[in-house]
C-alpha cells in the first residue's frame, strides 16, 4: 500500500485558486522532492496535508495508508505519523519547547493507546536526539522557535521529527536559511530517518540538499500543478537550466 | 457621588444594616452614615461605569447566620495548600477550630480579639471613612478581623481564609504590618459558595525596608457577589510583590491602592482573572509614586470567555516630588468567545519631569497560526488551547514566589478553563 495517495487535488485559499489539481503518490521507502518558481503551490499543498484549515479542498482526494487523509483533524494526521516541517516555524511565547514535545509524543502515545512517557524517559529521549543534531539543552527550555535564528528554527523541526518519528515526513524548505554546516547536520538527522517504511516529501529550491538527501524522485510544480517527474538527474536539469525551461516545455506539450 | 436605590429604605439597604446599631463604636456608627449618604454607585459613577448593581440591589441579603465549615468543604474550595498560620474566617466570624494561630518568633496571627498590639484604632488609618462606599459599609460591620503582625522573617507563608457561605452579607476584615526589615508572605484566599455578598477591606502598612508577598486568590461561586478593597502603605526602602487573581464571583470587584511614601521602593502589582458565562470581573488599581527614586511595574492579564466582562483601570500618580520615578504598567486581555468584552483604562498623571512612566494594553484571540502549529505536532484542540491559555498567563504566575501557591494558581486555572472548555470557541 501507498503511505500517501494525492488525487487531482485542488485547493484555494481566500478565494483563489492555487492547487489545479496534483496527482502524486509516495510509498515506503520513498524519496520524493518537490521543486517549483516561488508561488507555485509547494507549501500549499503541505499545509493542505497537514490539515491547515485556512486552506480550502475544493477538489480531489488523498488517502493516507488507505485511509482518507482530508477527513481527518490536524492532531489526528500528526498522531497517525503524518509530519510536516514548517517552511516558516511559529513562534510561542510561553511554551517550553520541551514541554511542547512531551505533549506531542504523549498525544501521539494516546492516540496509539500506549502509556505517556514520564518527564524521566522523555527528557533522555529529547537530550538523546537533540545531541544528535546539535542543538544545544539551553534550546530545549526556550519558548517554542521564540527568538530562535532562522537557522534554528528549522533544525528545531528537524529535532522534533526525529523525537515523534513519524511515518510519512513532508519538509517544507527546510534547506532554505541554513549554513553549510548546518545543512550538513539537518541531511543527516534525515538520512538517519530514512528506513524501509517511512516516506518522504522533500520541497527545496536547491540542488545542494538533494546531494545529501538523494531523492528517489523529482517533481516540478507550477501554477498548483505537477508538470514534469523523473529521477534525481531531474534536479540537475533544472539547475543548469532554470524553470523556463519546464514551463517552456509545458507551453509546447499544450 | 451619584447613587441608585436612593430609597434608603429600601430592603437591600435595610437588610445590610448592623445589627448592633447604637452599640457600635464611634467610627462604625460614622461609617454607616456614610454608607448610607452615598450608597452603591449610580451607573453614572465614573470609578463603576462598567457595574451594573441592579441585580444586587434588588436582592435582600440579611445578615448570615451560619459560621462554621467543615475541613472537607475547605478541601472542597480548592483552597492554596499551605503550611504554616492560618487563619480561616466564615462569613466574616473567626472560626477558632479551623484555623492554626502557632507562628514562628516574631510573627503574630491572631483575629483581632485575640491579638497582642492590635490597636483599633490603627483600623481605618489606611482605609479611611468616608471616600468609599464599599469602605464605609466594611467599616460600619467592624467587629472582628485578622491581624498580621511581623517583626523579623517570617518563612512559612501565612495563609488567610474568608470563606462564605449561604446568602447572607460579611464584611472581612484585614490589618497586615511589617516592620522594618521584615520580610513575610501573605495569601488572602476568598472562597465558598451560595448567594451572598462579600465586601472585605485589607489594609497593609509596610515599614522601611520590609519586604511582602501579598496573594490575593479569589475562588469565589459564580453567584456571589465580591467586592475586596486593598490599601498599601509603603515606607522607604519597600517592596511589595502582590498578586491579585480572580476565577469566581457574579460580580467581583477589587480594588488595590498603593501608596509609595518614602524614596527607594519596589511595587510589583500582578493580576490575572478569567471571567466565563456571565461573570463581570472588574480590577482597579491606584498607584500614587510620592517619593523619588521608587519603581512600580504592574502586569494585569484577563482571560474572557463565554458572555463575561472584563475590567481594567489602572491610575498611576506620579506626585511633583516624585522625580526619577520608574514605572511600567501593561495590561493585555484574551478573548476566548465573540460575545466577551474587555475595558482597559490606563489613567496616568504625572507631575515630575524626569520620570519614566509607560503604559501598554492589548487585546488578542487566541492565535490561529499557534492553534494549527500545536495540533499539526498531535495535540489535541482543546490542550492545544489550554496550552495557548496558560502561555498567556504564564508570566503572571511565574512571578509568584511560594511555590505551592504557583501550583494551586495553575490548578485553578485549569481548572475554570475545564469547566468552560465547551464554550470557548474558536473566533
Ligand atoms: N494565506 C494566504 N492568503 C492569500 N494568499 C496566499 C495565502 N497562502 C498562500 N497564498 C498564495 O498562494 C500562492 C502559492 O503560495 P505557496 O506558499 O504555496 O507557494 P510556494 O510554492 O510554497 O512558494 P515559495 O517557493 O516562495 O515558498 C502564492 O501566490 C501565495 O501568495
Ligand atoms: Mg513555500
Amino acid at each position: 500500500m501507498k503511505l500517501l495517495e494525492i488525487e487531482r487535488l485542488e485547493a484555494k485559499v481566500e478565494e483563489k485558486q492555487i492547487l489545479k489539481g496534483v496527482t502524486l503518490g509516495i510509498g515506503p521507502g520513498e524519496v520524493h522532492a518537490i521543486m517549483g518558481p516561488n508561488g507555485s503551490g509547494k507549501s500549499t499543498l503541505a499545509q493542505v496535508l497537514a490539515g491547515n484549515d485556512a486552506y480550502e479542498v475544493t477538489g480531489g482526494s488523498v488517502r493516507y495508508l488507505g485511509n482518507d487523509l482530508l477527513e481527518m483533524d490536524p492532531e489526528v494526521r500528526a498522531a497517525e505519523g503524518l509530519f510536516m516541517a514548517f517552511q516558516y516555524p511559529v513562534e510561542i511565547p510561553g511554551v517550553s519547547n520541551l514541554y511542547f514535545l512531551k505533549a506531542a509524543v504523549n498525544a501521539a502515545r494516546k492516540h496509539r493507546g500506549e502509556p505517556e512517557l514520564d518527564a524521566f524517559d522523555f527528557s533522555a529521549l529529547a537530550k538523546e536526539k537533540a545531541q544528535a543534531l546539535g542543538l544545544d539543552a539551553a534550546m530545549l527550555q526556550r519558548s517554542v522557535n521564540e527568538g530562535f535564528s532562522g537557522g534554528e528554527k528549522k533544525r528545531n523541526e528537524i529535532f522534533q521529527m526525529a523525537v515523534l518519528q513519524p511515518k510519512m515526513c513532508i519538509l517544507d524548505e527546510t534547506d532554505s536559511g541554513l549554513d553549510i554546516d548546518a545543512l550538513r547536520i539537518v541531511a543527516d538527522g534525515v538520512n538517519g530517518l530514512r528506513s524501509a517504511d517511512r516516506g518522504f516529501l522533500v520541497i527545496t529550491h536547491y540542488q545542494r540538499l538533494l546531494n545529501y538527501i538523494v531523492p528517489d524522485f523529482v517533481h516540478v510544480m507550477v501554477e498548483g500543478k505537477i508538470v514534469r517527474s523523473g529521477g534525481k538527474e531531474l534536479a540537475l536539469e533544472l539547475e543548469a537550466q532554470g524553470y523556463s525551461w519546464v514551463e517552456a516545455a509545458q507551453g509546447s506539450a499544450r | 457621588m451619584a447613587s441608585i436605590a436612593t430609597e434608603r429604605s429600601s430592603d437591600f439597604y435595610a437588610s445590610l444594616q448592623p445589627a448592633e446599631i447604637g452599640r457600635l463604636r464611634p467610627m462604625s456608627e460614622s461609617a454607616w452614615r456614610s454608607f448610607l449618604e452615598a450608597g452603591i454607585p449610580a451607573p453614572k459613577n465614573e470609578e463603576y461605569k462598567y457595574l451594573s448593581f441592579r441585580e444586587m440591589v434588588s436582592k435582600h441579603f440579611g445578615a448570615p447566620t451560619a459560621f462554621d465549615c467543615t475541613e472537607s468543604d475547605l478541601q472542597n474550595f480548592g483552597l492554596a495548600d499551605t503550611d504554616g498560620p492560618r487563619l480561616v474566617f466564615v462569613n466574616g466570624r473567626w472560626n477558632e477550630r479551623l484555623s492554626h494561630l502557632d507562628a514562628e518568633p516574631g510573627v503574630i496571627v491572631q483575629p483581632f480579639s485575640l491579638a497582642p498590639g492590635f490597636d483599633f484604632e490603627d483600623i481605618g488609618s489606611l482605609a479611611k471613612v468616608g471616600k468609599n462606599p464599599f469602605v464605609d459599609l466594611n467599616t460600619a460591620h467592624l467587629d472582628d478581623g485578622a491581624f498580621v503582625s511581623v517583626n523579623g522573617t517570617a518563612a512559612q507563608p501565612i495563609h488567610l481564609i474568608f470563606v462564605c457561605v449561604g446568602d447572607g452579607h460579611s464584611h472581612p476584615r484585614v490589618w497586615i504590618e511589617l516592620a522594618p526589615g521584615a520580610r513575610a508572605a501573605v495569601i488572602e484566599s476568598h472562597a465558598g459558595a451560595g448567594a451572598s455578598f462579600v465586601n472585605s477591606v485589607s489594609e497593609i502598612h509596610l515599614n522601611q525596608d520590609s519586604a511582602l508577598e501579598h496573594i490575593r486568590i479569589q475562588t469565589r461561586s459564580e453567584t456571589v457577589f465580591d467586592f475586596g478593597w486593598t490599601e498599601v502603605w509603603q515606607e522607604s526602602g519597600s517592596d511589595l510583590r502582590s498578586t491579585n487573581t480572580a476565577f469566581g464571583g457574579r460580580l467581583a470587584r477589587t480594588d488595590l491602592n498603593v501608596f509609595l511614601n518614602g524614596e527607594n521602593c519596589h511595587c510589583l502589582m500582578n493580576g490575572a482573572y478569567f471571567a466565563a458565562g456571565e461573570q463581570v470581573i472588574d480590577n482597579h488599581t491606584r498607584l500614587d509614586h510620592a517619593k523619588p527614586n521608587c519603581n512600580s511595574f504592574e502586569l494585569y492579564k484577563g482571560i474572557l470567555a463565554g458572555r463575561s466582562t472584563g475590567v481594567f483601570n489602572g491610575k498611576i500618580f506620579v506626585h511633583q516630588d516624585a522625580q526619577k520615578t520608574d514605572a511600567k504598567q501593561t495590561n493585555q486581555a484574551l478573548l476566548l468567545s465573540k460575545q466577551a468584552t474587555v475595558n482597559t483604562k490606563p489613567q496616568l498623571e504625572i507631575l515630575a519631569d524626569d520620570v519614566k512612566c509607560t503604559h501598554g494594553a492589548t487585546v488578542g484571540q487566541l492565535r490561529e497560526d499557534a492553534m494549527f502549529y500545536l495540533r499539526a505536532r498531535g495535540i489535541p484542540e482543546k490542550q492545544a488551547k489550554a496550552i495557548l491559555v496558560q502561555a498567556f498567563v504564564g508570566e503572571v504566575f511565574e512571578n509568584v514566589r511560594c511555590e505551592s501557591v504557583r501550583e494551586s494558581l495553575q490548578n485553578m486555572l485549569m481548572n475554570k478553563f475545564e469547566r468552560n472548555a465547551s464554550s470557548i470557541e474558536e473566533m
